[in-house]
């Protein structure tokens, strides 16, 4: 076993938040150890080399990948979703009833995911992702949080052929990824985080989001889970967010920087994940400046118990600038601590 | 334009010996004169591909860009490459950075345009990544607002068409693929496209693909530009409804060919696509081509989907009588 520790052995005495990332990270980078996966994943295509081959790349990455971020001084990390082809496929394509389909836009993005087609009931057939997480919390000393899509955000980019409603197949995803958070949790994950950035373009969703976190939250034993939502705000139904049975709840503040004002105005009665950090510009902030910012929520939430993170997913960033922007978070946070 | 018009969406693969050069270029093991000379060895044989199958409306194949959108900028003062940055699967590109002003030093493709459409009588499309899209597909450190930077690329793009026009360019395309990233940035896809098109007299097309359709479909007709070219087969042909319930006065260019599947479409395949279009539009406006750029295919597998195409196209206008 190889174990990565952090940069600073332990976490800053002073640092006042924590600090983690959100989730992806680009698994390829501009120097040619950098673009293993790539290649590999080329030469798997022409029936140059096995399956068992390309796996065994893959984890290389992975191990890349929780080394970067530990190196960088990240408290709870990722495995940077190095294996999944999209936020959304990665865990739909193993479940009963759904086959992929066509490429579509992903939200905002310039990336794309493949659609999930609902054809039948659906059912959850195996663990997808607690190999993964176990894999990854094998190889890194620091803790590795789980990513799992959200139910209503599946049921949303989803092409519904079986379903009556939108919120029959939600509850469906939501039973079948109950699953998945049972099995993490099981595996040991003491982190689990599910993506909706749906209710960033469909806040009426949120009935659906707390309906469906009964589903979840039953199934997560002595994990803690996190509600992160990225690609824009919540300001119009923060209120309801916070109030959510979620552990944690996570913010994208750059692109849904109008969030900001209702944490300022209603603070937080849980701990938040702060996403300060741009993910999706490579402009570099001063971390002296994002630690002002979180300055600022001193008295609205109790920053010991937050974490700093960026905004989003880094892979849409090169992999140096996301190297940067992983500096800047764990800067930031010192700062914040020492001020 | 007789019924059924046939043509390529921009992008076709690049041989063996040219992907070889690109790598050694890159390293700097062979001059940029010898990968200009291979880049233009390949733009001839698409255009004698081209021909030989009888389509239409040719394309360059842009044999020397690497990324639509990189390439522009890397032709553009005021940027930067960054590195490289995921698409989808394992497909990877350059993504610019926008650092500064943003000027046209000299034209961008032209050159490349002048050269294809010396190579046949057919009309070869310019083409030109259009300002929505550079600036979606670019990271901003300059000029800190989308609407800015969208306008900035559209004016020096605007400068690439009338020089393209006036290289003797009678239609030009412009790719959005990021058209539909934002619904409520449609009013700003408009406004930069127009600055783009406005004043020009050869026929403009507008192509875009994989996105969401149906909630931009009532921005269609307003988009200032002639004909629309539309990926369809990837989306399983679902927009037809929306056509058949609200007409639209435009050409359609129409995608019967899947360009991320390595499997050839079969020509009855191809020819219900065909026919299906055919129950909505009219065959004088109405032109067929693959869903988008097929670079990401093989050379064989690009030629063997553009020889079913233009084959089940003569299939159904012998079939229909078109002309």
């Amino acid at each position: 076993m190889n174990l990565v520790a952090p940069a600073s052995a332990s976490p800053e005495a002073s640092a006042l938040v924590h600090t983690t990332v959100v989730g992806s990270y680009p698994r390829v980078g501009d120097t040619h150890a950098e673009q293993k996966l790539r290649r590999a994943i080329a030469q798997f295509d022409k029936g140059e080399i096995a399956d068992t081959d390309l796996r065994a790349v893959e984890r290389e990455v992975v191990r890349d990948v929780l080394r970067e971020q530990a190196e960088a001084g990240v408290e709870l990390v990722t495995d940077g979703q190095v294996t999944w082809y999209d936020s959304q496929s990665h865990v739909a394509r193993r479940f009963e009833g759904i086959e992929i389909g066509g490429l579509i836009r992903y939200f905002d993005t310039n990336t794309y995911y493949r659609q999930p087609i609902v054809r039948g009931p659906i059912a959850w057939k195996a663990p997808v992702l607690a190999d993964e997480w176990r894999y990854a919390q094998a190889h890194v000393s620091v803790g590795v949080k789980a990513v799992v899509p959200g139910p209503v955000t599946i049921a949303s980019l989803a092409l519904n052929k079986h379903y009556a409603t939108k919120r029959a197949l939600a509850l469906a995803l939501a039973e079948a990824l109950a699953s998945e958070v049972r099995t993490l949790a099981e595996a040991g994950a003491r982190h689990i985080q599910v993506d909706e950035p749906i209710l960033t373009r469909r806040p009426e969703d949120l009935r659906l989001v707390e309906e469906t976190w009964t589903h979840l939250a039953e199934a997560k034993g002595r994990a803690e889970l996190t509600l992160f939502v990225a690609f824009g705000d919540i300001a119009e139904v923060y209120r309801r967010v916070v109030r959510l049975p979620a552990d944690r709840i996570g913010l994208d503040l750059v692109q849904g920087a109008k969030t900001w004002a209702q944490i300022e105005a209603d603070g937080a009665d849980k701990p938040l994940v702060l996403g300060l950090v741009d993910a999706r510009n490579t402009r570099p902030e001063d971390p002296a400046d994002v630690a002002a910012r979180l300055q600022g929520l001193r008295r609205e939430l109790d920053l010991e118990e937050c974490w700093l993170s960026p905004s989003n997913g880094l892979e849409f960033l090169p992999r140096a600038k996301a190297r940067e922007k992983l500096a800047i978070v764990v800067e930031a946070a010192r700062l914040a601590g020492v001020a | 334009m007789a019924a059924l018009g046939t043509t390529s969406v921009g992008s076709l693969p690049k041989p063996d010996y040219l992907q070889k050069a690109r790598t050694k270029a890159a390293k700097g093991e062979i001059s940029a004169e010898l990968l200009h000379e291979l880049e233009r060895k390949a733009t001839r044989e698409w255009i004698g591909f081209q021909e030989t199958v009888g389509i239409d409306i040719p394309v360059d194949g842009e044999q020397y860009r690497g990324d639509m959108a990189t390439y522009f900028a890397e032709n553009l003062e005021g940027t930067e490459i960054s590195g490289l940055v995921r698409s989808y699967g394992n497909r990877y590109y350059k993504k610019p950075i926008v650092n500064g002003e943003l000027q046209r030093p000299k034209p961008i493709t032209v050159e490349w345009f002048r050269y294809a459409q010396s190579l046949t009588e057919k009309p070869v499309k310019g083409m030109i990544t259009g300002p929505y899209t550079m600036m979606d597909w670019s990271f901003d450190e300059h000029y800190g607002s989308r609407e800015e930077l969208a306008m900035a690329f559209a004016k020096v793009l605007h400068a690439e068409a009338r020089d393209l026009e006036a290289a003797g360019a009678r239609i030009i395309q412009i790719d959005e693929p990021a058209l539909s990233a934002r619904a409520d940035e449609l009013p700003l896809v408009l406004r930069a496209v127009r600055a783009v098109t406005e004043g020009l007299r050869a026929k403009t097309v507008l192509h875009t693909c994989y996105g969401n359709y149906d909630e931009i479909f009532g921005y269609f007709h307003r988009l200032p530009v002639d004909q629309l070219d539309l990926e369809m087969s990837n989306s399983g042909l679902d927009l037809l409804d929306r056509f058949r319930k609200e007409p639209i006065a435009k050409e359609i260019a129409f995608g019967v060919i899947d360009v991320h599947d390595h499997v050839v479409e079969t020509e009855q395949l191809v020819r219900q696509r065909i026919e299906q279009a055919l129950s909505i539009f009219e065959p004088h406006k109405l032109y067929i081509d693959p869903d988008c750029g097929l670079k990401t295919r093989t050379v064989e597998e690009a030629e063997a989907k553009l020889r079913v195409m233009v084959n089940a196209t003569r299939a159904v206008k012998a079939a229909r009588c078109l002309t």
